[in-house]
């Protein structure tokens, strides 16, 4: 047979298509999508740059350059489906403001916060910022250096940083952008079951005979999975959907209960669910009498606010105290939700009666496998944690969990916020595996695996992220490194809270990233940094699922990886510099040696040789470091996990798999966790069990619904919810250089309802300001599309550096979790 | 925001997509897709999944033509799964 190169790649198009959909097709071509002898490109498999649903992406090299991807088919993720924005991801190394250059602010030659932004060596960039580490650690000692960091973060990435800040620097304040994200959903699995992370799979997908969205928009923001839910929904034809959010959006086309609710009542709702099912006899009494406890929790707990805040003065229990809580017996409990009868809950949330029914029953019917879904709508609240543990009360009193499809999951928004922010300990108060440094038992073990003298980690828990902002703003926080985030966009009420920290003249603030984004322009110096598969990783996405790739491309000249900026500043600075004479003391043999030395050229690291990398194999940072420093950092890591149902399989397997879920034990990855049989960790003949609590029993949370922060007023008469859009990731420093992304969602609109519109004189194109307590930005009003809020709500995304709507934002934050509320604020909308 | 857009008339650019369609729209969205120059549909089951192709010269090029298809009321879902670039500056032979 003779065709032409075009009809050969569209067979292949057209074969990897139909065999995704599963759709047979009369086609010739089979099995030729990785054909490289005739297409002459070079393919590999990598986790996907994105969001935290872990595709695996096929990526094909020519010539040293990116110049294709596709869906991997032999993915379990994503079985060979990519999303627009993986769809273009060969695309977002080649942005034409690609950074290759150190640059920093200079005037006349020297440093200067009030300079331009000039071009630097790393010699000279490594410089100037050793002398103003050192100059901070000196005048105040390690609270006043800091780290920002990100769940984008490769594992290995977030293992060094966190060894060079908790070790070297003896600062505990390292925090990554996942508290942004995923604090309060770590804050729930550790408050009910002791351990993180979701117990079920994506599995759950295709065995689930409902599902349940909370605060989850997962057509845009999960397209793959989103995809598998349509698929499941569609060729099970008694499959439902319910949709819960603040406004109507693209996952109420599938829904077949759409439920719009007033803000913050989604607390009452998750209580009303309980009461209907205790009212109705259907709970699982078996179930809770054998795995869970009931606790009563304090409530009052305030909104993490700057203490002198009004509603911070008015809190009764906003002290250490806010995350306590008292046993209660199921009795009590089940007078506790008796107060959210269903008239009450329908009044307060706005939703009709008989669609709250028709949620609970979902729920309460024993034969009905449901599968909870929830983000940011749960998680960015300032009752965060409480939603959180409110839903496993739904899921463990009718003990549909941890089994096929019964699965309470919590959906991550970054590649690699499970992997590198909360499995690698990246949190200002953790260590690895779920170990927290104010345990001296954890910090004695860390010393242990590191090789540090006892008491190198500190015991107090560091800066948070939103506390970094407000310490640098007050000068406390002097020399501040930010990596893989744009944190100047991404946080909240930054006119106020985070601007004026970057620009105080007592810090010193460092940004790397592969482009000027909004954080590095306001940085004082900027390091340009490699991405992606310019360097080998890993990652850990949100069913636990770990996948590395290698280097496949070299970055842009000029350009390194956050783990060789990391690792190469270490060589900086001599344990003198940073230590106490008195730890020196209990361990003598570091005396002259650099962080380096101490930290990363170990006998522990550098015993996996450079042979051990492919020859074919690009690794820019092992063979600099002269050892294959990402297996070695991989390696110690898993040290942490091994026997601790974190186990993680050997390095050298995640380059032959399309991941592991752990934990991975005798080789073989775990589906659903606490059930046995499908778990290695539950005890034999218990059937179920929370092994992360003492007496393997999971905790059911009487909590109430407080009310949100700030709430519109006469006024400020609207809420304003922020969020994402399909098009773009997060803050849009990627994807909006992507000109077909670009093109399909150019400009952050103002998404409100055509009647509340009406009643202030606009009209859709309108230009308009949106107005908080806190500051201003400007955007023009849509009344259309795909966002459809209902009166009394506007919706804007925050992927547009050009108009800033974390301008207006609060600050407020849940006080267990430290995550702000990015959802609930009070605006108001003028014409201009 | 920043162009890298090139019109390279060279190149040629194949994509393969999935449709999930209401079952009742699939008429209409598969006249949606076949009304866009050198889109083809090769597959169509029961459930409302529709198999096309997009061919064209750019990234641009196939990324408009997917923006028009993917904002049809009849579409629940629309995923892409290959996209590859031919540069046909250097050759186009027939391959045996």
């Amino acid at each position: 047979m003779t065709i032409n190169r075009r009809q050969f790649i569209k067979a292949n198009a057209v074969a990897a298509a139909a065999a995704v959909a599963g759709v047979t097709i009369p086609a010739t071509a089979s099995n030729l999508i990785t054909s490289s002898d005739i297409t002459k490109l070079k393919w590999d498999k990598a986790a996907c740059r994105f969001c935290g649903t872990g595709c695996s992406v096929n990526v094909g090299v020519m010539d040293g350059k990116v110049v294709a991807t596709h869906g991997d088919i032999k993915s379990p993720v994503n079985k060979g489906l990519s999303c627009v924005k993986g769809y273009f991801l060969s695309k977002i190394m080649y942005g034409k403001d690609r950074l290759t250059t150190p640059l920093l602010r200079m005037t006349n030659g020297k440093y200067d916060k009030e300079g331009e932004f000039t071009p630097v060596s790393w010699d000279k960039a490594f410089d100037i910022m050793a002398e103003k580490a050192k100059a901070a650690l000196k005048k105040d000692g390690p609270k006043a250096v800091g780290m920002f960091g990100s769940g984008q973060w490769t594992v290995q990435e977030g293992y060094a940083a966190l060894k060079l800040m908790k070790a070297g620097f003896r600062t505990n304040n390292i925090d990554p952008n996942a508290r942004h994200c995923m604090a309060s959903a770590v804050g729930g699995f550790m408050r009910t079951f002791g351990i993180d992370e979701p117990m079920g799979c994506y599995d759950d997908l295709e065995a689930a005979d409902a599902f349940v969205l909370w605060g989850s928009n997962m057509a845009e923001m999960h397209p793959i999975l989103w995809t598998r839910l349509t698929d499941r929904r569609l060729s099970a034809p008694h499959v439902k959907v319910a949709v819960l959010s603040t406004f109507e959006h693209r996952s109420f086309d599938l829904a077949d209960n759409g439920m719009i609710f007033t803000p913050q009542t989604d607390l009452a709702i998750l209580n009303y669910i309980a009461h209907y099912i205790i009212e109705t006899g259907r709970v699982n009494k078996d179930f809770v009498n054998k795995h869970t406890n009931f606790r009563l929790g304090e409530t009052d707990i305030g909104y993490g606010l700057r203490p002198e805040h009004p509603l911070e003065q008015k809190a009764k229990n906003n002290g250490k105290t806010a995350g306590s809580s008292t046993p209660i017996d199921f009795d009590e409990y089940a007078k506790f939700v008796s107060t959210y009868t269903l008239e009450y809950t329908s009044k307060l949330s706005g939703v009709p009666e008989h669609k709250l029914e028709a949620l609970a029953e979902l729920y309460a019917d024993p034969k009905i496998k449901v599968t909870s879904f929830w983000t940011m709508g749960f998680n960015q609240h300032t009752r965060g944690v409480w939603a959180n543990n409110l839903v496993y009360n739904i899921h463990l009193l009718t003990g549909k969990i941890s089994t096929p499809g019964n699965s309470p999951f919590s959906l991550t928004g970054q590649p690699s916020a499970c992997g590198t922010a909360r499995e690698v300990g990246t949190f200002s108060h953790r260590l690895p595996a779920d170990m927290v440094v104010s345990n001296p038992k954890h910090r004695a073990i860390a010393e242990k695996i590191w090789d540090l003298p006892e008491g190198t980690i500190p015991a107090t828990p560091g800066y948070h992220a939103v506390l970094q902002n407000r310490m640098l703003k007050d000068g406390k926080l002097n020399f501040y490194w930010v990596q893989c985030n744009n944190n100047m966009q991404a946080a909240a009420n930054i006119n106020e809270e985070a601007y004026p920290g970057y620009r105080n003249p007592k810090n010193f603030i460092v940004v790397s990233d592969p482009y000027p984004t909004v954080t590095a322009q306001a940085a004082d110096l900027i390091l340009p940094t490699a991405m992606w598969v310019e360097k080998e990783g890993v990652y850990g996405n949100a069913e636990r699922r770990t996948q590395s790739w290698y280097q496949m491309v070299e970055a842009p000249k000029g350009a390194k990886s956050d783990l060789w900026q990391l690792v190469e500043f270490s060589k900086r600075f001599k344990v003198e510099d940073v230590w106490s004479e008195e730890l020196i003391a209990k361990k003598p043999s570091v005396r002259g040696k650099t962080l380096f030395d101490v930290l990363y050229k170990t006998a522990s690291l550098e015993k996996f040789a450079l042979d051990e990398i492919p020859e074919d194999r690009l690794n820019d940072e092992s063979r600099d470091f002269g050892f294959y420093i990402q297996k070695g950092l991989f390696e110690e890591y898993a040290s942490f996990g091994r026997g601790h149902a974190h186990d993680l399989a050997p390095y050298d397997r995640y380059h032959q798999e399309r991941g592991l879920r752990w934990p991975v034990v005798n080789g073989k990855e775990t589906k659903w966790r606490f059930k046995e049989g499908s778990d290695p960790y539950v005890k034999p003949g218990s059937g179920w069990d929370f092994y992360g609590k003492k007496d393997g029993r999971a905790i059911i949370f009487a909590l109430p619904y407080e009310p949100a922060a700030e709430s519109p007023d006469e006024e400020y008469d609207l809420w304003l919810s922020t969020g994402r859009v399909l098009e773009h990731w997060h803050s849009g420093s990627m994807t909006q250089r992507v000109p077909e992304l670009y093109k399909a969602m150019p400009d952050a609109l103002v998404y409100m309802h055509p009647d509340d519109a009406k009643a202030r004189n606009m009209r859709r194109g309108d230009l308009v300001k949106l107005i908080s307590r806190r500051g201003e930005v400007q955007t023009r009003v849509e009344t259309r599309g795909r966002n459809k809020p209902p009166r009394g709500l506007v919706f804007m995304p925050w992927f547009d550096a050009s108009r800033l709507v974390n301008k207006v934002t609060l600050d407020a934050t849940d006080p267990l979790s430290k995550e702000t509320d990015y959802k609930k604020c009070a605006i108001k909308i003028v014409k201009v | 925001m920043t162009d890298n857009s090139k019109n390279i008339t060279s190149e040629y650019h194949v994509a393969s997509l999935i449709a999930y369609c209401i079952l009742t729209e699939v008429e209409k969205v598969k006249l949606a897709i076949t009304n866009i120059e050198r889109t083809e549909i090769h597959a169509i089951n029961e459930q409302g999944k529709i198999v096309f192709t997009i061919e064209g010269t750019s990234h641009k090029d196939i990324g408009k033509k997917m923006d028009i298809i993917r904002v049809h009321s009849g579409i629940l879902n629309l995923s892409p799964v290959y996209h590859q670039v031919l540069d046909e500056s250097a050759d186009n032979d027939a391959i045996e």
